[in-house]
């Protein structure tokens, strides 16, 4: 299925996946006058039929999962996905634990299975991300930005 | 309605002056960055002798040493990273610095990884796999110089001098023992 690309104010929908609350509290930052993401059209949503862009937090414990496939299923297309911290990312320091599945990349796996397209992810790394890399991701999310980071193998001579 | 009510914009608009503005410009604008803020490492490439001391200390497995035919590869996932600066601290040469890049959101996880090469070293007796770098060696040879005769070599060849030179000392022909 084609999806037309958003066109208008970007809102989002905070979704705690079993973070340790710094993540979260960096994306309330984000959201005081202090940083004042309203400017770009960043409007925080109680409900996720609202949302355009979930905001995802905490390496997805395995109580976390089922609650975290239904809020996904709920964002209407085009459906977008911030990763924020090194949780969300990779896993972070809990990457192979027992009850976590580890990570977005995992969970697009899982979300493949139950036929739950994601449009684009954005992976933010930082254990927790600044209010300001968060912003930075937004706009690699809605391609305003280019990206900075390139994978590049270096040799040791 | 109330005369408070119908002033209160105006009592807003007194407080909201005596404040002033606070919300930052950023992107428009530098971000406030102390002197402390920890962000992405970078591997000096020249420095880096793939000891894997770094690997041992991170606490995510950010950093991660692999071995494949003749290399050793350090990767490094910045997305697993946690930004804590223990790598830089047990580096025992000193080729980490922790940076102040912290704008990297990315649209992939592959582009999230750094890998460093490095070639391994051969046994100079039997020219099998050191399983060390030559700037590991070069390490060694630094801090206890009596280890330059018998590093590069491998552990049986090692074995192999030791008694060689055992055997000569008691006054065997060493051709008895090379068969
Ligand atoms: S990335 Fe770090 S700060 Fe964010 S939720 Fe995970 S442990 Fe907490
Ligand atoms: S501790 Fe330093 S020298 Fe050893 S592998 Fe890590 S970066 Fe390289
Ligand atoms: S800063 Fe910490 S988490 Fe990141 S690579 Fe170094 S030791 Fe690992």
């Amino acid at each position: 299925m084609r999806v037309d690309p958003l066109k208008k104010s970007i809102w989002v929908f905070h979704l705690n996946t079993g973070s340790c609350n710094a993540c979260d509290i960096e994306i309330l930052d984000a959201l005081t006058p202090y940083f004042d993401v309203e400017r770009f059209g960043i409007k925080l949503v109680a409900s996720p039929r609202h949302a355009d862009l979930v905001l995802l937090t905490g390496p997805i414990t395995r109580k976390t999962l089922p609650k975290v496939i239904n809020a996904l299923r709920a964002v209407p297309r085009p459906r977008y996905v911030l990763a924020i911290g090194a949780c969300a990312v990779g896993g972070g320091i809990w990457y192979d634990t027992y009850s976590v599945i580890g990570g977005v990349e995992e969970l697009k796996k899982i979300l493949e299975e139950n036929g739950i397209e994601i449009d684009r992810i954005v992976y933010v790394p930082g254990c927790p991300a600044r209010p300001e890399a968060i912003i930075y991701g937004v706009a690699v999310l809605l391609g305003l930005v280019e990206q900075k980071v390139h994978g590049e193998v270096k040799i040791a001579e | 309605m109330s005369l408070k009510k119908l002033l209160k914009p105006f009592k807003l608009i007194s407080i909201a002056r005596r404040s002033g503005v606070v919300t930052v410009l950023y992107p428009y604008q530098k971000s406030l960055i102390t002197t402390e803020f920890r962000g992405k490492i970078s591997i000096d490439a020249t420095k880096c002798m793939g000891c894997g001391a770094c690997v041992n200390a991170c606490p995510p497995n950010a950093l991660t040493l692999s071995r494949r035919d003749d290399t050793i590869i350090l990767n490094y996932f910045i997305g697993r990273c946690i930004f804590c600066g223990r790598c830089a601290e047990v580096c025992p040469v000193g080729a980490i610095t922790v940076t102040h890049e912290f704008e990297l959101a990315s649209t992939s996880t592959r582009d999230l990884n750094e890998s460093l090469v490095h070639r391994i070293e051969r046994c100079s007796g039997c020219g099998g796999g050191l399983g060390a770098t030559s700037r590991m060696l070069q390490y060694v040879i630094l801090h206890s110089p009596a280890s330059e005769n018998y590093v590069h070599l491998c552990p049986d060849c090692r074995k192999k001098k030791l008694i060689q030179s055992l055997a000569m000392k008691m006054g065997a022909r060493t051709e008895d023992y090379e068969g």
